[in-house]
């Protein structure tokens, strides 16, 4: 059932997007404009071997390509079932959908699977452009590696996602969560430059943030071709976060699920 | 089962917002509304009630807990021998809702497929929802339109969509949150035959009506209950609410130039009461119509309108209110 339902939604999502075909449009067309950014950024940095990187192969293009094509996921993880939540609310049709049969979570997480989609089809052109245009060597790469980090990390993240739909639920806005943290992700996680530059403490800060390991896992996999055996730190750290703040999301967000039908405003906005 | 949904000592305190006085004089103090107040009402299976009260006196509330989004504060409710608090998808299989709210849909896809896509979500596979999605545009009439957008819909197909989108899993119980709202009085004529003729008539199914439209409720409802202020006052059968009441009556007009008669002096005339705050038109029970006008006319009076009147829902609605 639960592939019906996300099934639905995701061609519900599809058609609905497309049926704004100015939007869908541009949304294609951003893709095309990231990717120039980054050839500029590139173009900056020539070939020069960065000695920070060293130990993702030194190029800092397949570095920061790689860092700013996954840190999309994070993006859609944190923030689009409380913006899905937020957006039911606000048009009037969460309530139809919690009238069906299909359980809370299944609508949540439903829901978000076109951004997911939309996301997987953006990073692809990312790695495609990178590949065909820029020369990024991904020939070597560990792909089930690559692919076990990217589903880890799409959970990890996505606890975080539930615990902010949480408190979209009870404050319906201005939630704090997905703000700290996307905004300390950003900043910590080493998507743009790796996590050494940082003052010793801030590197340490760094490390409880689930980004630091999924891109390192990532670049390491993608870009040097590890085994599994030498990802598993990034892996266990993953599994490790998921495992500490899943429960406690899913415990919060049943609970503000509860909050809000006692309270009567889970429909409201 | 002899009763499809059982309300029992139903009540719900909804938190209310703090003024600022609130905040400063007792900011840990919780403050709440009451919406409904120790409910109890019962629906026989197959037949269909009809939820009367003014705005606010907690309708929606009451279909909102049976639709399972909203919990009650305490007693219970229960449909189809199921908890809605504790058995919340063993109701809503069994119910379903008529939300005329338009938002509720998505207006970029057709009717067509906002109903494929409710449908899925009510768990038919691929074959029963094409089936049922056909069936329910028959149904509603909206077969020749199922494929239009549902933005370029005009408010009475939205209505009937939202009545198919409600008719989508065969439900046990269809639960009705003002289905003519918004429509003008033709169309909302039109919207009650079609609900008589083709979703409620045919079919043994039960439902709840909830509206503010007294005609619609004599025209569809074989029971009724009146809500008022978050206490149910009114639970009878239509027809034994109208034989419990004040019973038929008689409409008098005197002449206006003879309303000096002293009425109220009349022997048998306990009953006769003026209406409207108008000096020359009466009520008059039935049984004391022939002492009545015997009296008038005895006394020089000149009766100019003597007509038997039914006693409507709308009648005995506003006494209930009142009282």
């Amino acid at each position: 059932m639960f592939f019906n339902n996300a099934f639905a939604f995701l061609k519900k999502d599809l058609l609905n997007e497309m049926s704004y075909k100015l939007s869908f449009c541009l949304q294609i067309a951003g893709i095309f404009v990231s990717v120039a950014m980054l050839f500029f950024i590139s173009r900056l940095f020539g070939q020069a071997q960065i000695p920070a990187i060293a130990k993702y192969g030194g190029d800092y293009f397949a570095f920061v390509i790689i860092g700013v094509a996954f840190s999309s996921y994070l993006e859609v993880s944190v923030n689009s079932m409380s913006r899905k939540i937020r957006e039911g609310q606000m048009m009037g049709t969460l309530e139809a959908l919690l009238a069906t049969q299909a359980e809370l979570p299944t609508i949540i997480i439903s829901s978000s699977l076109y951004s997911f989609l939309f996301t997987s089809v953006r990073v692809l052109v990312y790695i495609l452009i990178g590949v065909i245009v820029f020369g990024l060597n991904i020939g070597g790469a560990n792909y089930p590696g690559a692919i076990i980090i990217l589903v880890l990390s799409i959970i990890a993240f996505s606890s975080i996602g539930i615990l902010s739909a949480s408190f979209i639920m009870i404050f319906k806005k201005g939630d704090p969560v997905a703000r700290i943290f996307s905004s300390l992700s950003w900043l910590l996680g080493g998507v743009y430059y790796p996590i050494e530059i940082l003052p010793q403490w801030l590197e340490k800060v760094s490390l409880f943030l689930p980004i630091t390991h999924s891109l390192e896992g990532m670049r390491f996999a993608l870009l040097k071709g590890y085994d599994l055996r030498a990802l598993m730190p990034s892996i266990i750290c993953l599994i490790l976060f998921t495992v500490i703040v899943m429960p406690v999301s899913l415990l919060f967000f049943s609970s503000a699920v509860k909050f809000a039908k006692r309270d009567g405003s889970l429909t409201q906005y | 089962m002899h009763n499809i949904i059982e309300v029992r000592n139903l009540t719900k305190y909804y938190p209310a917002i703090k003024n600022a006085k609130d905040f400063l004089l007792s900011p840990f103090r919780r403050h709440h509304v009451l919406a409904l107040d120790d409910i109890n009402l019962d629906v026989e299976r197959g037949s269909i009630l009809g939820l009367l009260g003014p705005n606010g006196a907690g309708k929606t509330t009451l279909i909102k807990i049976l639709s399972t989004l909203v919990h009650p504060t305490s007693g219970s409710a229960r449909i189809n021998g199921f908890d809605v608090v504790r058995q919340e998808r063993q109701v809503r299989r069994s119910i379903g809702i008529v939300m005329t709210e338009e938002r509720s849909f998505y207006w970029r896809l057709t009717g067509r497929q906002n109903l494929e896509f409710f449908a899925t979500l009510n768990n038919l596979n691929s074959r029963q929802r094409d089936k049922r999605v056909h069936e329910v545009l028959c149904q509603t009439e909206l077969d020749k339109d199922g494929d239009r957008m549902f933005k370029d819909y005009s408010t009475g197909m939205k209505q009937r969509l939202a009545i198919a989108r409600g008719l989508l899993c065969d439900p046990d119980v269809i639960l009705l949150d003002e289905p003519t709202r918004s429509l003008d009085p033709h169309a909302a004529r039109n919207m009650r035959d079609f609900l008589k003729e083709k979703i409620i008539g045919q079919t043994r199914r039960s439902a709840i009506l909830a509206t503010h439209n007294l005609q619609e409720v004599e025209a569809l409802c074989s029971h009724v209950a009146i809500i008022k202020n978050g206490s149910l006052i009114i639970q009878e059968t239509i027809d034994t609410l109208k034989a419990q009441t004040a019973g038929d009556y008689y409409l008098l007009r005197l002449a206006s130039n003879r309303t000096s008669i002293d009425l109220g002096s009349l022997p048998a005339v306990q009953g006769l009461m003026p209406l409207f705050g108008t000096p020359n038109l009466f009520q008059v029970k039935t049984d004391k119509i022939s002492t009545v006008l015997k009296e008038i006319m005895d006394r020089g009076g000149t009766v100019e309108e003597c007509v038997r009147k039914k006693v409507t829902l709308e009648d005995i609605f506003s006494k209930a209110i009142k009282g």
